[in-house]
């Protein structure tokens, strides 16, 4: 992945955390993931789930589901960026309308990828989010 | 960024060089103040250094006056005092010549020199202020001793004068050519000096002559792009504009703003502003939000372009005739990027609505082509005969509901009973067509019903109201069209017996244009299609308006049965006709003319009432009668409800006669009805059943017997489609 070690510029691994209610979304995104510097450091279910995980992992890159239950992704992305600003956080929800995109964006997400999506948009949406 | 750099590097030259040229001009113009300075000391010196030339011998020859008056024994008082004004002058302007900077001539050191040993010997004589003779009668006058002494000091002085007046007088001379010499060099520079300045104005005034024309160059380069921006803003199609980091519109934008947004104050305008009043309060919020983030370090191009939800806008406004006009609006934002992070934010819009439009009307058109083809497939599993039938009474109904819309109405109350009654008819026709699996009739026919239970649900009702209802029947009809069409290409692919394929193929009627009463505006007017198969045998109409009897039996709670005989008889050419009448007929009957259950048994009369209907072919043509045994018709009411219509006066009412007064019927307009209720009386629509009949050439009459009966017959003239009657 030449292109991919260019985008990461040499550094050192990236610790990534997958937070989505669905089980089968999770170990999609997990499998996709081409990237060999991003190290999986765990997965949440939920908001809360993941503000525990932060604590333990203190991940570099998060993707984030919008509609969770307990803490939605929308809180938790204020939270994890309140937690740790350098943080970056990609929306990976099935809410296709801007409004939400917007409100993400304004909590501090920095990428947004409408569900469904292929292997190619989600490693070239992760890519962006770490230039 | 190369044109801003060569512009700077021009500035930089053009200050530069009118600096330095300046510079010079200055020097020379100081340098030219001291050399005329100097000249007009060394003029002066030379003017007292010519003058001075003469002294010496002056001197000299004063002294040898002096000396001769002293020896005649003379008055020598004028010749000193002489002696001693030119001493003293001589000696004051060497002085100033020596005090005027020539202090460094040596001619002039020289001439001081000899002065110097001079003046000592000339002080004495000058100096002398005693008595030089004594008067005695013996010697006559002789010098006193001072005289004496005075007399020697001038003999001295005049030896010393005939050894040095010379070579002092020829340094003068000496001095003064120096300093001519002196005056021409510095001349000379001056004028050189001069000519530099000149050399250096010149040049002055050719460097600002030259950027003055480079300026203008650039001065119309820049108008010229000015001009060009302009044009471009002028006639560009989208809306242009720059954002600043407050949100604000800049002062340059393009035309197309004025007509999308129908303002042109934007110039300091916020986007909040822009959009304000054309758009829902959550959008303008997520637009808000959105141009926010624009400006900051998250923002990549791609990723704000993916979110913008600003990319098809629908915005409301006015259009300047009063009512409101839907557009799409299409934003989208460029951040232009400067030294410090973004500099402004580049605003496009671009008016979509007819591409959207479009769009729609593609996805309709598709929903509709998917539409046919559910309807062919739907279709293809109904039985071909049943399909018919369905058609057949669904029209039947919509012209009925056609009668429900003619009647007029004026109250509340009258408004309310036509709807109740649209909504029987609509109902029953959904319930068969979902019946039969035709769900795209059963969606127009639910839609319909769900406008007439909106319009019940209006506080206020008016005519205007049934126009929406009058255009969405148009629209089903002219879908129930489509089907009849449908049914018989159908049929022809399918390829069945040819007594079907015929009777499928002839499917096809002439709607009648619709009329309505005058509360509810027309509708345009369904275009009749006689050339899509010859009109069908009334006696295929049969099962439809006997579940038509059905239905308007059970809505009015009424019982009757419906017998019919000949209707195969009817001839082509007549069918359509007859079939209106029959429906116009058959609801009159059911409606007005027999009486519910109850009050005929309390006249004792079958609770059961009968609606006949006979057709047959007599002599000279065919009659169709048409009986109920219900109520009839008063002569009296007929009378008493034409003249509160003012057709006629109470006199000629009170003159007519039992068959004149039945005739009033058939006039356009005649009804019982005074207010509307629907029962109130007969007649309704009688004038349209008898025009058509007139129309073919027939005649139409009416006899009745209040509480027995009302029987309508029709004389049709023999048809020359007669013998073509339809198969049954």
């Amino acid at each position: 992945m030449s292109t991919n070690s260019a985008t990461f510029n040499g550094k050192r691994s990236f610790k990534l955390m997958i937070v989505d209610d669905s089980n089968i979304m999770r170990r999609r995104i997990e499998r996709s993931n081409k990237f060999e510097e991003l190290e999986l450091v765990g997965t949440a279910g939920n908001g809360e789930e993941a503000l525990e995980l932060f604590g333990k992992t203190d991940p570099d890159v998060v993707t984030m589901d919008l509609t969770m239950p307990r803490m939605d992704g929308i809180e938790c992305i204020g939270r994890l960026v309140a937690l740790k600003p350098s943080i970056r956080i990609l929306v990976v929800s099935a809410l296709a309308d801007k409004a939400t995109a917007v409100e993400a964006m304004e909590k501090g997400a920095n990428g947004f990828l409408n569900k469904p999506f292929t292997d190619r948009q989600l490693n070239e949406a992760i890519a962006e989010l770490m230039r | 960024m190369t044109v801003a750099g060569t512009e700077r590097r021009r500035q930089l030259a053009t200050a530069f060089i009118g600096t330095a040229l300046t510079l010079v001009m200055g020097a020379v113009l100081i340098w030219g103040f001291h050399l005329a300075t100097n000249m007009r000391a060394n003029i002066t010196a030379l003017q007292s250094a010519s003058a001075l030339q003469n002294y010496p011998e002056e001197i000299a020859h004063q002294l040898n006056t002096l000396r001769d008056r002293l020896e005649v024994r003379a008055y020598s008082g004028q010749a000193l005092s002489d002696l001693q004004a030119t001493v003293t002058r001589f000696d004051q302007e060497l002085k100033k010549i020596n005090t005027g900077g020539n202090s460094e001539s040596p001619q002039l050191d020289r001439a001081l020199l000899l002065w110097h040993q001079y003046r000592p010997v000339l002080d004495p004589v000058v100096a002398f202020a005693g008595q030089p003779y004594v008067e005695s009668d013996s010697a006559g006058s002789a010098l006193s001793r001072e005289g004496r002494k005075h007399y020697a000091e001038v003999k001295q002085a005049q030896l010393f004068a005939a050894d040095n007046a010379r070579p002092l007088q020829a340094q003068l001379a000496s001095l003064a050519s120096t300093l001519q010499h002196s005056s021409s060099d510095a001349a000379d520079h001056l004028r050189g000096l001069l000519f530099v300045g000149v050399i250096a104005a010149l040049m002055l005034a050719g460097a600002a002559a030259w950027f003055q024309r480079a300026r203008n160059r650039q001065e119309r380069v820049a108008r010229d792009a000015t001009e060009q921006t302009r044009d471009i803003l002028k006639t560009v199609r989208e809306g242009f504009f720059l954002l600043d980091a407050n949100y604000r519109i800049g002062s340059v934008w393009s035309e197309a703003l004025t007509r999308m947004f129908s303002r042109n104050d934007f110039a300091g305008l916020s986007f909040e502003e822009l959009l304000q009043n054309l758009v829902p309060a959550a959008t303008l919020s997520t637009a808000t939000k959105y141009i926010k983030l624009l400006w900051g370090d998250r923002a990549h191009e791609n990723l704000m372009k993916s979110i913008n939800p600003l990319g098809q806008l629908e915005i409301t406004m006015d259009n300047g005739h009063g009512s409101k006009e839907t557009r799409y609006l299409q934003f989208d934002f460029h951040r232009v990027m400067g030294p410090e992070g973004v500099k402004h934010v580049l605003c496009s819009v671009g008016d979509i609505t007819s591409s959207v439009l479009l769009a729609r009307e593609l996805h309709d058109s598709q929903e509709n082509a998917n539409q046919q083809l559910d309807m062919m497939l739907g279709m293809m599993h109904v039985d071909p005969l049943q399909l018919v039938s369905f058609l057949d009474t669904a029209e039947t109904g919509l012209k009925l509901v056609n009668t429900i819309l003619r009647e007029p109405a004026r109250t509340d109350a009258e408004f309310r009973k036509k709807l109740n009654g649209l909504f029987r008819e609509m109902h029953s026709i959904k319930g068969e067509a979902s019946a039969l699996n035709l769900k795209s009739i059963a969606s127009r026919v639910h839609s319909l019903e769900d406008m007439v239970s909106d319009c019940k649900k209006r506080p206020e009702l008016s005519g205007n109201d049934f126009l929406p209802l009058v255009l969405k029947l148009d629209d089903l009809l002219a879908h129930l069209r489509g089907v009849r069409e449908m049914a018989s290409r159908l049929t022809a692919i399918k390829d069945t017996p040819a007594g079907i394929a015929a009777q499928t193929a002839t499917l096809s009627t002439t709607m009648p244009s619709m009329k309505l009463s005058a509360a509810t505006p027309a509708p345009p007017a369904p275009v009749a299609t006689p050339e899509r198969g010859a009109p069908r045998s009334v006696e295929d109409l049969r099962p439809a308006l006997q579940s038509m009897a059905e239905r308007l039996a059970h809505d009015h709670s009424k019982r009757f049965k419906l017998t019919m005989a000949g209707l195969s008889e009817v001839p082509t050419a007549y069918s359509a006709t007859i079939k209106d009448c029959l429906i116009q007929m058959l609801r009159n009957a059911a409606v007005h003319g027999i009486e519910s259950p109850d009050v005929r048994q309390a006249n004792t009369k079958d609770a059961e009432g009968t609606v006949r209907v006979e057709f047959r072919k007599i002599s000279d043509g065919y009659e169709l009668v048409f009986e109920d045994d219900g109520v009839g018709i008063a002569p009296d009411s007929l009378r008493t409800a034409a003249v509160r219509k003012q057709m006629i006066t109470e006199e000629e009412a009170a003159g007519m006669d039992t068959r004149a007064t039945m005739a009033l019927i058939f006039r356009p307009g005649f009804t019982t009805q005074d207010g509307v209720s629907m029962d109130a009386g007969r007649g309704v629509g009688m004038d349209v059943v008898a025009r058509s009949v007139y129309a073919l050439g027939g005649k139409i009459g009416v006899s009745t017997h209040p509480g027995r009966f009302t029987r309508f017959k029709i004389v049709l003239p023999p048809s020359e489609a007669a013998s073509s009657t339809a198969v049954a």
